[in-house]
């Protein structure tokens, strides 16, 4: 296990050195130059340069890399602004906060958003895949797969602006979504969220509903959950203990995918419910051409998805003895 | 020894016998119409002996054994007939009953042991599980008695062993397993499905044995059910032959291999090479392909494939079904005279 | 997109100027509704009234502020929009948003006095009076008024003005706007000084006492008062200055200070006790708290406004616009129309010719006749959405005259016959025009309709779809290989001293003289109007120069100008777009009990 999680995390920052080395050049392919956004309307050339040396774009690209690089590691120094401890992310182009700790004060929000939303669409999702396919083929069965099909085929700017719009707005069955910090009042916290939850839950459930009843339906039919009706074992247990047993590998791994997308920013979420999250954050980094919040919002949505890969493959080797980590 | 008797349809079932099926049905819903797996079949089998049910593949065999245990899918399929083991009538039983019986007073081992155990659970669990689930054993009892019946079926290193997972053992090994996991309650009747088709030959034999001693030491009643006389002649003290969901002959080990009086029996014995001593006949396959149960032919189920269909009488073969007869003892369903079954089997033997 | 993006954000300060109500009525008004079917004649009559701007006497110059109707003191006002602000340091603000913020915080010089609807004037904002000017134009002396305080009750001098103008030569500044310092030195102003940190002062700004401040200009400026008002221009403290850290710690000498701000989610203002509502006279700053709130696209801002429950009564917005997918809905609510602020961009908006490829103005001005204007302006959401527009000069711009030469507003459907006429004397008959379009759907839509309207008149359109990301730098490069293309500026302050020196300036890559023109006989006039001594005359001239390029150059096609629409909750009160900063102002808001 541990050779495991060595040779995966060393694999891990591998990956993740090259994603931040292809993304901070491809960053320069593109024409839309920051220092230009940083400049006045009107920008005569030396305030341009200026602007340039300012942001330590006047660098080769290759140093700017080994300095953004090294920043993480060992902090850096700005001219003015000081020191920014490691792990430095470097300063935004565009509001001008250290990126670090922009990050780690939205990291709350899309993690909340992912927590919640999560557990809804994992317990509505797999509970109701045992559902139908436990009750294959009768009305429960059909209700179930209907609702997955809908559920699958909306849009979260659909549901979600819809469910704004009418629940929110025109029926005011629920206030407007915010997030209040869960150690300042869980019940806020959770009641804020519950909108956002529940909407993207929907979106979510239905892949776990397909997924769940599908595999949950091959399991039921598998030798061994035979022989354990034959051993005598109640139809829960046979349930529980051996088809459900079987249907959590694959549940397993679309759950890590999920979970490490969503970290990494449920743009469209956060955007259709006006919450600060890092989906927000990677958007705008984008549209402001703000470079180090970019490779930082890229970073950890590619750090999410590594990270959670290693822990699906250990979780595999729980579930499965079959899986040997070697 | 009569050990398998012929059914007496009045009686329901029949008094001394240890599990007696009573002119069972089994039919299966599908997309392309109703399936009879099994019509009309009855046999018994008595205690302390192994009774080998043979036949094709589809001719209903495993399908007869589910159904004794309930283990079919009740949403699509229709259950009609009596089953009697130990005074209690098993069609229509409640779930808990069947629940209390399984793994308990009957138990199952199937074809392929490697698919059959769970691999998510040690060894030791699934067999010790059966144990608390029956006698209410403890946790520690029943590890005990897991690694007692590893033991007793030939695992070396049982207690360690226990802990390992279905992937951790052989093939062979694996059948010990599930056979451990079978008789840890010791039961009254073992079911035995295939239980060495998926293994190597040299293994076959072994679990073979294993299961035979295992009869000897616990009086275990068992029904083997295989495409395989070999197996059977090596086994079982009775036998039934099925095709077509019913029942074409039944007899002692000896009656069916020695003087077999179906023409199914015939070619069944045909197409299995070296049967060494029991009999001696050319190696033929049955011309022809087992019928479809969608739409079972009329008559006799086996006649479009019976080359004895004009020494018979052939209005009777097309047109009604034929019983086991005689109702006890060494019993055929074919409309040839015992005199011409037995000319006839004389001729095939002597073929060169 | 980044084009639009980037003047619709860069521009600070616009204007319009004094035009009598005559003429506003009789020029402007008429055609735009002409092309109204929706909308009635004195609706749109109105809102295309430009808004008069004046200069001001000592007198207007006394606080406190004009109150609007109905006005109501105390409670908490709610602003909410997408973006937080990137500065609190005014040097390092240019945008019009981020300025109109910067109105609860930062004082400056001048300011814009809003007297009546759509009535304005320039007016000594820390100082007593708009400036007095001498020296032919070349030297400004401004008084600053008694008892300025900072937040922390300091006094306000002279030589925090003074500081405030050497900080903006240190490298650390980028941002902000170049004029006043490229006034007092040369045109790359960071050569001639590198600020007051080093112990280093400025020549040019002088402060005889701790009240008078004395600008001497390499030349004449007429507009310098326009100018001082920018944000940008607004007073730091010399003892609170830290630098780049200063970006974080503003200090206040307006109506508020900021008590919590979490970048990116919200803020919260409260009332600045050193700040003098007798000292001032822009900002009624009538609320005691304001709450702002970030991160809101324009749809959530609608429905809430729409829907108009509990705390969003009290709520409005500064920039955020009706969304798109709501304009209809809206409009047509009639139960939203006392809630509906409408107000017609303050920016020019071009179809520029390339200058170096089109080298026929008789083509040009073909063009210019075929132009299917109303098309556009339907594809572009119609009348509500849209005015009309037929002049280089936004008509919000001080010297605006109206005048339709090529009859975009007489026949808005084009004038083919006459453009076929124009074609056949030209050099070529059949020309091809390449046209450099952003490639969004909208645009898409146009670009089909500009392409089948011109090949009626025999133009041949080539469309070459452009990557909305890029455009900008593309289309600005000097060697574009376009003939035509989209571009956008909006003027700095509203004189044309800020729109025609750039969009007819200098030509460079990622310049703004994009149609590349560089006319001996109108660089001339530039130059001349930009040391005219008297701000009346000077933009008199304007308006006639925008008239003369229009017909005896024709370097564009004037663009539809967007109207922009915003709502407010019920409860708040003095919520006006304003028609400069084409932003809600903070200084009339007042909450209704």
């Amino acid at each position: 296990m541990l050779r495991f999680l060595t040779r995966r995390t060393l694999g891990a920052a591998v990956i993740l050195l090259i994603i931040a080395a292809v993304t901070f050049f491809l960053f320069f392919a593109v024409p839309a130059d920051p220092a230009r956004l940083a400049c006045g309307k009107v920008c005569p050339p030396e305030t341009l340069a200026q602007a340039r040396h300012n942001l330590g774009m006047d660098q080769p690209i290759f140093v700017q890399f080994v300095t953004w690089l090294g920043g993480i590691f060992v902090g850096r120094d700005y001219e003015g602004l000081g020191h920014c401890p490691a792990p430095c992310l470097g300063y935004s182009f565009v509001n001008h906060a250290p990126v670090f700790a922009t990050i780690v004060d939205r990291m709350p929000v899309t993690i909340s958003l992912t927590i919640g939303s999560a557990i809804i669409f994992l317990v509505f999702g797999v509970g109701t895949g045992i559902i139908a396919a436990l009750n294959q083929g009768k009305p429960l069965d059909k209700i179930a797969s209907v609702s997955s099909l809908i559920g699958a085929s909306v849009q979260i700017y659909f549901v979600g602006t819809l469910a704004m719009y009418f629940l929110v707005y025109q029926w005011q069955v629920i206030e407007r979504p915010q997030y209040v910090p869960f150690t300042d009042d869980p019940l806020q916290w959770a009641y804020g969220l519950l909108l956002p939850w529940i909407v993207l839950a929907i979106i979510f459930t239905a892949n776990y509903t397909r997924m769940t009843r599908s595999t949950m339906v091959e399991q039921m039919s598998e030798d061994y959950v035979r022989t354990a009706r034959a051993k005598g074992m109640s139809s829960r247990a046979v349930i529980l203990r051996f088809a459900l047993r079987g249907t959590i590998t694959p549940i397993v791994t679309i759950f890590g995918i999920d979970v490490a997308s969503l970290i990494g920013g449920a743009i469209i979420t956060e955007t259709t419910f006006s919450l600060q999250g890092i989906g927000r954050l990677s958007i705008q980094a984008v549209l402001n051409s703000d470079l180090p919040m970019l490779m930082a919002t890229v970073l950890l949505a590619a750090a999410a998805i590594v990270v959670f890969n290693v822990i699906v493959d250990a979780l595999y080797a729980v579930i499965d003895p079959r899986v040997r980590l070697s | 020894m009569t050990a398998v008797t012929l059914s007496d349809r009045n009686s329901g079932r029949r008094g001394d016998s240890f599990l007696s099926v009573q002119n069972l049905h089994v039919s299966f819903q599908t997309e392309d119409g109703v399936v009879k797996a099994v019509d009309g079949l009855s046999f018994e089998v008595e205690k302390g002996t192994t009774l080998g049910i043979v036949g094709e593949s589809g001719s209903g065999k495993s399908v007869t054994n589910l159904a004794i245990l309930g283990l079919h899918n009740p949403d699509h399929t229709e259950i009609d007939g009596e089953v009697w083991f130990e005074d209690q009538e098993l069609i229509g039983a409640s779930r808990t009953a069947l629940e209390n019986l399984r793994g308990n007073r009957i138990a199952m081992i199937f074809q392929d042991p490697l698919t059959s155990l769970s691999p998510y659970h040690t060894v030791g669990r699934q067999i010790s599980e059966v144990y608390r689930k029956h006698k209410g054993a403890s946790r520690q009892e029943a590890r005990g008695r897991a690694i007692e019946m590893l033991e007793r079926v030939g695992i070396p290193n049982a207690k360690t062993r226990v802990d390992d997972y279905p992937h951790h053992f052989s093939g062979g090994m694996r059948q010990r397993v599930m056979i451990a996991m079978a008789l840890v309650c010791d039961p009254a009747l073992l079911i035995a499905d295939e239980p060495t088709t998926a293994l190597d030959v040299t293994v076959q034999a072994q679990v073979l044995d294993l299961l035979k001693d295992l009869q000897q030491q616990t009086g275990t009643s068992i029904i083997l059910i295989t495409h395989d006389l070999g197996v059977i002649a090596r086994t079982a003290h009775n036998v039934l032959v099925m095709y077509a969901g019913r029942a074409a002959e039944r007899g002692t080990v000896r009656d069916i291999l020695r003087s077999p009086r179906h023409p199914y029996t015939w070619g069944l014995l045909s197409s299995v090479p070296r049967l060494g001593s029991s009999v001696d006949v050319p190696l033929t396959a049955i011309r022809g392909t087992p019928p479809s149960l969608l739409d079972p032919p009329p008559g006799c189920p086996f006649h479009p494939r019976c080359d004895y269909v004009e020494q018979a009488k052939p209005e009777l073969c097309l047109h009604e079904r034929p019983d086991l007869s005689p109702e006890t003892g060494h019993g055929d369903a074919c409309y040839l005279t015992l005199k011409h079954k037995q000319e006839i089997f004389a001729q095939i033997k002597e073929r060169p | 997109m980044s084009a639009r993006t980037r003047s619709a954000l860069a521009v600070l300060a616009i204007g319009s100027l004094a035009l009598t109500a005559a003429c506003s009525k009789g020029n402007a008004g008429g055609p735009a509704t002409s092309s109204a079917p929706t909308a009635s004649k004195t609706n749109l009559t109105e809102l295309f009234a430009p808004a008069k701007i004046t200069i001001g006497t000592a007198d207007d110059s006394k606080g406190p502020s004009i109150p609007p109707e109905g006005v109501v003191k105390g409670g908490t006002v709610n602003m909410i929009d997408r973006d937080d602000y990137p500065h609190f340091d005014p040097a390092r603000v240019y945008d019009n948003v981020t300025s109109n913020f910067h109105e609860l915080i930062t004082r400056q010089l001048t300011g814009y006095k809003r007297v009546a609807k759509g009535e304005y004037k320039v007016v000594g904002d820390l100082a007593t009076d708009a400036g007095q000017v001498s020296d032919g134009g070349k030297t400004w002396t401004f008084t600053l008024k008694d008892g300025l305080k900072w937040q922390d009750g300091s006094p306000l001098t002279s030589g925090d003005v003074k500081w405030s103008i050497e900080r903006l030569f240190a490298p650390y500044i980028t941002e902000g706007p170049p004029y006043v310092q490229q006034w007092l030195t040369q045109e790359d102003y960071k050569k001639s000084y590198g600020g007051p940190y080093g112990g280093k002062q400025l020549d040019g700004v002088d402060t005889p006492d701790g009240k008078t401040v004395v600008f001497h200009f390499k030349s004449p400026h007429a507009d310098a008062n326009y100018a001082l008002a920018m944000t940008g221009y607004g007073i730091v403290p010399k003892a609170k200055d830290t630098k780049e850290k200063y970006d974080k710690e503003p200090f206040s000498s307006g109506p508020y200070i900021i008590a919590k701000h979490t970048v990116d989610k919200s803020m919260d203002l409260e009332r600045n006790p050193n700040w003098d509502p007798a000292s001032d006279p822009l900002r009624g700053a009538y609320p005691d708290k304001w709450h702002l709130e970030f991160g809101f696209q324009a749809l959530a801002v609608t429905d809430r406004f729409v829907a108009d429950s509990g705390d969003d009564k009290k709520t409005f917005s500064f920039y955020s616009h009706v969304a798109a997918e709501r304009t209809q809905a809206v409009v047509e609510n009639a139960a939203l129309q006392s809630r509906l602020l409408k107000q017609p961009s303050p920016y020019g908006d071009y179809y520029y010719f390339n200058l170096d490829r089109v080298k026929d103005i008789k083509i040009r001005q073909a063009i210019n006749y075929a132009w299917p204007t109303r098309q556009i302006q339907q594809i572009s959401g119609g009348p509500v959405s849209t005015v009309v527009n037929s002049t280089i000069l936004n008509p919000s711009v001080s010297g605006w005259q109206d005048y339709d030469v090529f009859g975009l507003k007489q026949h808005p459907e084009g004038d083919i016959a006459k453009a076929k006429e124009l074609l056949a004397q030209s050099s070529n008959p059949k020309p091809t025009i390449v046209y450099g379009f952003n490639d969004t759907p909208t645009e898409q839509r146009i670009t089909v309709a500009i392409k089948n309207q011109l090949a009626k008149a025999g133009i041949t359109v080539v469309a070459k779809p452009m990557n909305t990301k890029t455009w900008y730098d593309s289309t600005s490069k000097v060697d574009n290989g376009l003939d035509m293309y989209w571009g956008g500026w909006g003027a700095d302050w509203p004189t044309a001293a800020t729109v025609f020196p750039v969009i007819f300036g200098p030509v460079h890559d990622g310049g703004y003289n994009q149609s590349h023109l560089n006319d001996p006989a109108v660089k001339a006039e530039i130059a001349r109007i930009q040391t005219l001594p008297n701000v009346d005359e000077a933009n008199k001239a304007w308006g006639e120069l925008d008239k003369k390029i229009m017909e005896t150059i024709t370097p564009l096609v004037p663009a539809l100008n967007d109207v922009g629409l915003q709502l407010h909750g019920s409860l708040v009160g003095g919520a006006e777009t304003d028609p400069i900063s084409w932003v809600v102002s903070p200084n009339t808001i007042f909450v209704k009990q």
